[in-house]
């Protein structure tokens, strides 16, 4: 869940403003030489954005019993990049508040710190981390994608904190109060993502496994035997 | 998801050929002043005009308009619970130290820190809604060309925009077919379902963006979008209304500055 219009007192929101826009204006860069090398992909990027879209604004069937999305943005910073996944979750993030009332331009800002910045760059470490090891290509994107969720939240919880801290305890007593929060909803949530997106890295694998070689998304080999395997 | 998008509101409401400007102004100055209100009072105020302006003027179910607001609201309402619960100062009505590192408390101030969060949270959502409910992207994107937003942003925009009606006809389908077939019976098969569901609108996203690849080569493509022109003219009517509701409201954040809920 996105922090929604009004939430941040106007400090934090500008706080949070001025943190995203230097890393979006370097997005936008990747996102220029990208275009101007290959200007196929725009189209390509631009579904990518649509299915981040629908994916974080479908119903996840989670443990608890209740009812979240996930982010989906592991899946595409594995793809493109945190970047360039950054640029296409803040346009995602401006149709959800547009269409879906999900979240809100004055806090764009701070969710695209979380959902677009540090969740996809926390995701990509670790798929960089693993992707050249001998570690399971499914395992490697279910955790990429679990630990993009998971930062996602933390940020949340971060940003909420600090715009609303304790009395007793300040900052710190406040961000465990919302990790808390959030924690029974949101582990779960981020395991069953990882699996969810594992699995549609398996789907893509079976029938398009072109679409990943060509991102590069692994090595060919590693792809291809996956594909014969299933 | 809504059954229905905002957007598809937006392209039929009655607001629909007011000037793109003037309903920024509204829904921009609205969601500003909230966050320059230091009291309840300002951002409940813009909450209940633009409410009323697009339940009358804009002609907005009063139903679809509920449902907007329901599930942000509960989110809302766990988040200023906590806020309430972890602020402090004044006369204090209850208190419990669950751990030495945490204390919980429902004091005069956190109370009124509380309902002005929410106050804040419902002014703000009123002029988000406001923008969604009658301004179409459409519109917006060309406001955005004149803001001299970098073009290959705007062109990725447009495209997501595209994409998101054509994945999700797919969607529906897909999912419909996966419900009737008991895909969502159990956890385990609902997390299959699912993501089957997912692979395939990926797949379907990725050639439907194959076949825009194609069909704008065919028509010369040159790395530039065209994009329609933003609604009618600025007229006075709406202007001065606009207006004097922001006049109205500043009125409100300046002469309320002091005044707390209890």
């Amino acid at each position: 869940m996105h922090i929604m219009e009004g939430f941040l007192p106007l400090h934090w929101a500008v706080i949070w403003w001025i943190l995203a826009i230097p890393c979006l204006i370097f997005g936008i860069i990747q996102l220029k030489k990208i275009l101007a090398s290959d200007r196929e992909a725009l189209p390509l990027l631009g579904v990518t954005g649509g299915f981040i879209f629908i994916l974080s604004s479908l119903k996840l069937p989670s443990v608890t019993g209740s009812c979240s999305h996930p982010t989906g943005t592991g899946l595409s910073a594995v793809c493109f990049g945190p970047w360039i996944t950054s640029v296409i979750c803040a346009i995602v993030l401006l149709f959800q508040s547009l269409f879906l009332a999900h979240g809100g331009l004055s806090v764009l800002g701070a969710n695209i710190v979380s959902m677009g910045i540090v969740g996809p760059l926390a995701g990509w470490g670790i798929y960089r981390a693993l992707r050249d090891t001998g570690v399971n290509m499914y395992f490697t994107v279910f955790l990429a994608c679990a630990i993009a969720d998971l930062c996602t939240y933390i940020v949340t919880s971060l940003e909420l904190a600090l715009a609303y801290p304790a009395e007793v305890g300040g900052f710190l007593s406040s961000f465990a109060l919302f990790m808390g929060i959030f924690a029974i909803t949101q582990i779960p949530l981020a395991i069953v993502e990882g699996i969810v997106l594992a699995l549609v890295f398996k789907y893509i694998v079976q029938l398009r496994p072109e679409i990943l070689i060509r991102l590069n998304v692994f090595p060919d080999e590693k792809i291809r035997a996956a594909g014969s395997d299933a | 998801m809504y059954d229905e998008l905002l957007e598809d509101i937006a392209q039929e409401n009655g607001l629909r050929e007011v000037n793109t400007y003037t309903k920024l102004a509204a829904g921009l100055g609205g969601i500003l002043l909230c966050l320059l209100s230091t009291s309840f009072a300002a951002p409940l105020f813009i909450a209940v005009a633009l409410s009323l302006a697009l339940l009358t003027i804009a002609r907005i179910d009063a139903k679809t308009y509920l449902k907007i607001f329901v599930g942000p609201a509960i989110f809302a309402l766990f988040s200023v619970i906590v806020i309430i619960l972890i602020s402090g100062g004044g006369e204090i009505f209850w208190r419990w130290q669950p751990l030495p590192w945490l204390s919980l408390s429902i004091t005069r101030v956190s109370i009124n820190e509380g309902l002005f969060v929410f106050s804040r949270f419902l002014g703000g959502m009123s002029s988000l809604v406001f923008i969604a409910l009658t301004t179409p992207m459409t519109d917006l994107f060309a406001v955005m060309r004149r803001a001299r937003f970098p073009a290959e942003v705007l062109d990725l925009a447009m495209i997501i925009y595209r994409t998101i009606f054509l994945i999700m006809s797919h969607l529906v389908l897909v999912y419909r077919a996966q419900v009737m077939r008991l895909g969502y019976r159990s956890i385990r098969e609902s997390v299959h379902s699912y993501a089957t569901l997912c692979g395939a609108v990926f797949i379907a996203s990725w050639e439907s963006g194959e076949d825009l690849v194609r069909a704008m080569e065919a028509r010369c493509y040159d790395g530039k979008f065209a994009a329609l022109g933003e609604g009618g003219p600025v007229r006075l009517r709406p202007a001065l209304a606009v207006f004097s509701f922001l006049v109205i409201s500043a009125g409100i954040v300046v002469a309320t500055r002091h005044i707390s809920f209890m």
